[in-house]
């Protein structure tokens, strides 16, 4: 888990936050891939934009596509991400020729969290306000905070 | 003990409960720490309900702060950081919170956003700005420039 360079003390704190909040995660099946940082989230992450907090607030003071209702539900995030050319489909196993996104979504279906597939099949997310992890697997971000995944979408690369 | 010659009344520090005059070495003299308590404590109460009042705004702040952070740190959605229990009572505290707020998003931005909205019912923040996390903060931090929260 020594790619940041922080120091040991940090980052081996970090990363026992990090397994504290999602207990499938370990010292051996993730890694941290970046500082923390509040200026974007999960959503925009992977969107692969590093400018914005995406969240379809009703506030309305968060970044969400324009043309996409601001609701919290899955169909505005298939939408915002349709923007991307991406649409849903049956498999999150890695295709050669394809970029996959899944999202986390709460009992009620209510979005929590995306996840962008890796050219090695990993998984990159960022945490929140957190750091960026690589995970090995969907199912290690499963639990109380995230859910589980929902649906998966991909595009073309 | 007299106002006409301040040194004598000289106090270790201007937080020492005394009841007489002390003395500043940028100010110089000022009225006694109680006379300055009563009149901090009269401002606050017609500047806002006393509901609203807390015993130690700065601790009831930061101690809500920490609790928030601690347990939202790793959320995306902005309505689950900001419906925390801790952030809701930050909310609470009602203008009272400003300065310590707008402080914070001075030294560390973050969600504020919500709390600054629903405190003071505006918005400065462009279309252009939402998500724009340093640019959102340096929007309300001018905003509370304007509004003399910060000095």
């Amino acid at each position: 888990m020594a790619q940041m360079g922080t120091g040991a003390g940090i980052h081996s704190l970090s990363s026992q936050v990090i397994e504290h909040y999602f207990p499938n995660l370990s010292g051996d099946n993730n890694l941290i891939t970046s500082p923390q940082t509040p200026e974007y989230n999960c959503i925009a992450w992977a969107a692969e934009d590093t400018e914005a907090w995406w969240w379809p607030d009703r506030n309305d003071q968060y970044y969400w596509p324009p043309s996409v209702p601001r609701t919290e539900s899955l169909d505005s995030f298939i939408r915002a991400y349709a923007l991307q050319g991406y649409s849903v489909c049956a498999s999150a196993d890695y295709e050669e020729s394809f970029e996959k996104i899944a999202i986390y979504a709460d009992p009620q279906g209510k979005p929590t969290h995306a996840a962008r597939q890796l050219s090695n099949g990993h998984w990159t997310s960022k945490l929140g306000g957190m750091e960026d992890i690589e995970h090995y697997t969907l199912e290690g971000l499963h639990g109380a905070e995230y859910g589980v995944v929902a649906l998966v979408i991909k595009r073309e690369k | 003990m007299t106002y006409a010659d301040p040194k004598v009344a000289i106090t270790p520090s201007r937080h020492t409960k005394t009841w007489g005059p002390i003395y500043d070495e940028n100010i110089g003299v000022v009225d006694s720490p109680f006379v300055f308590d009563q009149y901090k404590l009269s401002l606050e109460h017609y500047l806002a309900p006393v509901s609203r009042q807390w015993a130690n705004p700065s601790l009831r702040f930061n101690t809500l702060k920490a609790e928030w952070e601690a347990e939202t740190a790793h959320l995306s959605s902005v309505t689950e950081i900001s419906i925390h229990p801790a952030y809701q009572q930050i909310i609470g505290m009602g203008t009272i919170a400003l300065p310590y707020i707008l402080d914070e998003l001075r030294k560390k931005p973050g969600h504020w956003f919500w709390a600054l909205k629903a405190i003071t019912g505006e918005d400065p923040v462009s279309p252009s700005e939402r998500g724009k996390i340093k640019q959102m903060a340096a929007a309300w931090l001018k905003w509370g420039r304007g509004q003399g929260y910060i000095r």
